[in-house]
C-alpha cells in the first residue's frame, strides 16, 4: 500500500465494499445530494456528470464511488494519479474527502490542479451527490426529495395588506422601488476602472500571486500563461499584433490593468466566481504582470502603485471610424447588372477543411 | 419598397409560372408515354397509385392524444433537425460557449423561444424570480432596489429586434468555412419583447447631470458587464421580461435582460442585476479584451457597437438543397441592420455579375430582421447564390473581398459581407468564395 493509500486511507475492491454499502445507507439525505448537486458546480467545469457524460479537462464523474479508479476509458491520467490508484482501488466517503480537502497536498502531480473544499460538510455533499449517481448518470433520489416551491409557501405565508396602507416612497416620477441600503450597493459594486476608481484598498505579491495562481488557474490557463487546449492565453504575444495569426493576451494586447483585476475578481476562478478575496485578486493580477514580463518576481502590487503600472498596448485603440471605409461610404445606387467581366470560378470550398459538425440523425 | 419593384416582381412571378407550366406539361408526355420522369414532388411518375392515398393510415383511423397529452407544447416529432447546435471546436468548455439558430429551417420573421441561439459565459444561471433583484446605483440621486413585481408596475412597451453576435460570420473571415447557414449565419435571433424602457427606470432613481455613461452587469456566474453611453440607454433601450409572448426563457437571461436595438448581442446584458451610472467607460474584458476589433496595421477598434446591415440566403443553402430539380424555386433568406429598416435586398443567381430586386414579405421594422424572396424558375444550371441588403441609411452590404481590404482578416467580429452558395446541378450546395 502506498503513501497516498496510507494518508488518506484508501482500500481495495476487495474492502471497500463493506464501507460503500454502509455510506449508502447513510449519506443519502435528500438536502446533502441536493446540497451536493449546487457544490458540484464548482467541479463541473473540468468534470462531467449525467447522462450523455464524456471526459473534458477530468474524467467523467458517472458512478465514480462504484467504479474502480483511474480506469475510465479514454481519459489521459497523470502518472501521480495512475500510481495512487494502483492496482485497483475504489474511492469511499472518507478518502474522497480527504483528496478533495487538499488535493494536491495528497497525491502530488495528479492533474486536478483545483484547490479543495475546505469545508467538510461541504465536501460530504458533494460526495452524497457523486455517490447518488449512478454508472448511467441518472441520480438515485430518496422518496423524500420532492422540491419545495419556496416561492409558493413564502406568498401563502404573507398576510394580505390592506392596499390603501402601503406607504408609497417619494423618490423619481411613479414611485417605484425602494431605497438601496449601502451595504447592498457594497456588495454588488466590485466594478474597477481604468483611473482606479473602485479599486479596493489592499496589497498582493508576485509571489502570493503564483501560489494561488498554481492551485486556481493552471487547469486552464496553463503553468505559465500559455493557455490549454482552447482555454485562454494570459501571457506572451508581445509584438504579434500584426502577424498572420495574433496572440492576443494582457501583456500584448489588453489595454489597462483595471481589467485584469475587475475581471478576475468578478468571474474567475471558472465555476467559484467570488470567492477570492480583495488581496487573493492583487496577487494574481501581480503574477499575470509577471507572467507577460511587465514586473520583477519581487514586485508587490497595491492600490497606492495601480494606477501606475501601463500595459505596452494601450495606445493601440481607436473610436470606431467604420463609415471611413470606403465599403461603407457608398452613397451610389449599387450595380444592378454586368458587374464583373468574366464568370464566377470557385477559388475555396467549406467542405476542404471538413469542420462543419456532422448532421444529427 | 418601392411600387415599381413590386410590380416587377409580379410580373417575373407572372412569368416564371407560365414556365412551369409548360415544364409539367412536358414532364406529362413523357409519362404518357410510359417512361419515368422525376416530378417535383421527390415520387417517381408511375401508373401505381400512391397508397397513401388510396389507403387507409393509422393517423386516418385512430384516436390522437386528447387536450393536456403536452401542457406546454412541443414541435412536431419529425421536426427533429430543427435544433440548435453548437460547434464543438469553437470554444473551451460548453458553459462558456455558444450555440446556432438553425436559420434554414425557420420561415417569417420572428424566432421561436426555443430555437433562439445561446451564448453564456458562466453557463445558464437558473434564478427565481422572488429571489431576484435589480439595483441602480452611481451617479444618481437615489440609489435603488427593483423586485420583478415592481418592474410589472412600470409603463411597458412591445417591440420586436433582431440580437446579432458581434462575432456571426466570426469564422469566415479567411475564406469559407462552415458548411451551412445555421453556422455562418446562426448567431442571430428576432423577437418581440415586452419590457419597460430603461429611461423611466433611470428616471426613479434620477441620473445626476454629471452621469454619462452606464454598467449593465448580469447575475450569472460571469458578471457579465458593458459600457454604455447614457444616450442609448434614454433612447431605445428596454429591460425586457417577455420574449414573443412568455416570460424570457433561463437560457435568455430570465427573468430581466438587457435589450440594446441593433447593438452587439453582448451588450443585451441577461439575468440583468444592477445598472451603474458613472461619468467614463468601464473598459470591462468584453470590450478590451473581446469585442474590439484588430485591424490588420496591428490597432484595434474598440467600442464598435452597432452592427451592420447584412444579409443571408436560407434557402436553399448548404443544410437545405434542392430537392425537387429544375422549374418552379424559392430561394428566402433574411435581412436586417443595426442602422434602422432594409430598403431593398437583390439576389444574384450568377455570383454577383447580375442582380435582381428580391421581394420583401412580411413586417418591416426598424432594427427587426426582414423576410425575402425570389421566386424564380431554375433551368438545372450551377447557381453563384448571393444576397445584398441595402439599408435606410444607404449603407450597401460589402463583398468579403471589400471588407478585408479595409480590415485584414483578424477582426472576428463585424463581418457582413455576402455570402455565397454555390448549388451544384445535383440540387446540393456549398459554402464557396469565388473570384
Amino acid at each position: 500500500m502506498n503513501v497516498i493509500m496510507q494518508r488518506t486511507g484508501l482500500m481495495t475492491c476487495n474492502t471497500a465494499v463493506l464501507l460503500c454499502s454502509f455510506l449508502s445507507a447513510t449519506v443519502t439525505h435528500a438536502s446533502s445530494i441536493e446540497e451536493g448537486e449546487k457544490l458540484y458546480r464548482q467541479c463541473a467545469g473540468c468534470h462531467q456528470i449525467g447522462a450523455g457524460a464524456s471526459n473534458a479537462f477530468g474524467p467523467q464523474l458517472n458512478g465514480v464511488m462504484e467504479r474502480v479508479a483511474a480506469k475510465v476509458p479514454g481519459f489521459d491520467y497523470s502518472d501521480a494519479y495512475t500510481d495512487a490508484m494502483a492496482p485497483d482501488v475504489k474511492w469511499n466517503a472518507s478518502s474522497l474527502s480527504a483528496f478533495l480537502e487538499t488535493p494536491l497536498t495528497n497525491i502530488p502531480g495528479t492533474k486536478m490542479a483545483f484547490p479543495g473544499v475546505k469545508d467538510q460538510e461541504s465536501r460530504e455533499s458533494i460526495i452524497a451527490y457523486l455517490a447518488a449517481v449512478n454508472s448511467d448518470g441518472n441520480i438515485n433520489r430518496p422518496e423524500n426529495t420532492k422540491s419545495v416551491d419556496s416561492s409558493k409557501e413564502l406568498t401563502e405565508k404573507l398576510p394580505r395588506v390592506l392596499a390603501a396602507d402601503v406607504v408609497v416612497p417619494e423618490h423619481g416620477v411613479l414611485h417605484l422601488g425602494r431605497s438601496a441600503l449601502a451595504e447592498e450597493v457594497a456588495a454588488w459594486d466590485i466594478d474597477v476602472r481604468p483611473d482606479g476608481k473602485g479599486l479596493p484598498i489592499g496589497s498582493g505579491s508576485v509571489i502570493a500571486g503564483g501560489e494561488i495562481y498554481d492551485a486556481q488557474c493552471t487547469a486552464c490557463h496553463g503553468d505559465f500563461g500559455e493557455g490549454t487546449g482552447r482555454w485562454p492565453v494570459l501571457a506572451g504575444g508581445q509584438d504579434t499584433l500584426t502577424d498572420d495569426r495574433p496572440e492576443k493576451t494582457i501583456g500584448s494586447y489588453w489595454p489597462y490593468l483595471s481589467t485584469v483585476y475587475d475581471y478576475v475578481r468578478r468571474a474567475m476562478p471558472f465555476g467559484n466566481a467570488r470567492s477570492l478575496s480583495d488581496d487573493d485578486v492583487f496577487a494574481i493580477t501581480a503574477y499575470l504582470l509577471y507572467l507577460n514580463d511587465l514586473v520583477e518576481e519581487d514586485f508587490v502590487l497595491t492600490s497606492d502603485n495601480f494606477s501606475e503600472i501601463r500595459l505596452p498596448n494601450e495606445n493601440n485603440f481607436i473610436a470606431d471610424n467604420r463609415a471611413e471605409e470606403p465599403n461603407f461610404s457608398v452613397a451610389v445606387e449599387p450595380c444592378m447588372s454586368d458587374c464583373i467581366a468574366d464568370a464566377a470560378v470557385v477559388s475555396q470550398r467549406a467542405r476542404v477543411l471538413d469542420v462543419t459538425p456532422e448532421e444529427q440523425k | 419598397m418601392t411600387d415599381s419593384k413590386n410590380q416587377s416582381a409580379t410580373d417575373r412571378t407572372r412569368i416564371d409560372t407560365e414556365g412551369r407550366r409548360s415544364a409539367i406539361k412536358s414532364a406529362l408526355a413523357l409519362v404518357g408515354g410510359g417512361a419515368l420522369a422525376v416530378s417535383t414532388n421527390g415520387r417517381a411518375n408511375t401508373a401505381t397509385p400512391d397508397p397513401l392515398i388510396t389507403e387507409v393510415q393509422d393517423w386516418n383511423r385512430y384516436l390522437g392524444d386528447g387536450v393536456d397529452a403536452r401542457p406546454y407544447g412541443m414541435p412536431s416529432q419529425f421536426e427533429t433537425d430543427a435544433v440548435r447546435r453548437d460547434v464543438a471546436w469553437l470554444t473551451a468548455d460548453a458553459k462558456s460557449s455558444i450555440n446556432f439558430t438553425p436559420l434554414h429551417r425557420l420561415e417569417g420573421v420572428i424566432t421561436p423561444n426555443g430555437l433562439c441561439f445561446e451564448r453564456h459565459h458562466g453557463g445558464v444561471a437558473e434564478i427565481d424570480p422572488t429571489k431576484h433583484r435589480l439595483m441602480i446605483n452611481g451617479l444618481v440621486n437615489t440609489p435603488l432596489v427593483f423586485t420583478l413585481d415592481d418592474l410589472k408596475r412600470f409603463p411597458r412597451e412591445n417591440k420586436v429586434y433582431f440580437l446579432e453576435c458581434a462575432a456571426n460570420s466570426g469564422m469566415e473571415w479567411r475564406g469559407s468555412q462552415l458548411n451551412g447557414c445555421q453556422f455562418t449565419h446562426g448567431m442571430i435571433h428576432n423577437v418581440m419583447y415586452t419590457g419597460v424602457p430603461l429611461k423611466y427606470l433611470l428616471a426613479e432613481a434620477g441620473v445626476k447631470t454629471s452621469g454619462k455613461w452606464v454598467l449593465p452587469e448580469g447575475g450569472d456566474a460571469s458578471h457579465m458587464t458593458r459600457s454604455i453611453p447614457l444616450e442609448k440607454c434614454l433612447d431605445d433601450c428596454l429591460v425586457a421580461t417577455h420574449m414573443n409572448g412568455e416570460a424570457l426563457r433561463p437560457e435568455q437571461g430570465y427573468p430581466m435582460r438587457l435589450v440594446v436595438p441593433g447593438w452587439e448581442g453582448n451588450m443585451w446584458i441577461k439575468w440583468l442585476r444592477r445598472i451603474e451610472i458613472g461619468d467614463k467607460p468601464w473598459h470591462q474584458r468584453e470590450e478590451t479584451s473581446k469585442y474590439t476589433d484588430l485591424l490588420e496595421d496591428g490597432l484595434a477598434r474598440r467600442f464598435t457597437w452597432a452592427m451592420d446591415v447584412k444579409s443571408v440566403i436560407t434557402n436553399p443553402s448548404p443544410q437545405a438543397p434542392i430537392n425537387h430539380g429544375k422549374g418552379q424555386t424559392v430561394l428566402s433568406g433574411l435581412a436586417w441592420s443595426g442602422q434602422g429598416k432594409i430598403k431593398h435586398v437583390d439576389v444574384s443567381i450568377d455570383g454577383g455579375r447580375n442582380w435582381k430586386p428580391a421581394r420583401l414579405d412580411g413586417p418591416s421594422w426598424s432594427r427587426s430582421v426582414h423576410r425575402f424572396y425570389y421566386d424564380f424558375n431554375w433551368d438545372g444550371k450551377e447557381m453563384f447564390l448571393q444576397s445584398r441588403a441595402v439599408d435606410e441609411s444607404g449603407f450597401v452590404q460589402p463583398t468579403k473581398d471589400a471588407l478585408r481590404a479595409a480590415r485584414g482578416v483578424n477582426s472576428i467580429y463585424h463581418n457582413n459581407s455576402i455570402q455565397t452558395w454555390h448549388i451544384k446541378p445535383d440540387g446540393t450546395a456549398e459554402n464557396v468564395e469565388i473570384s
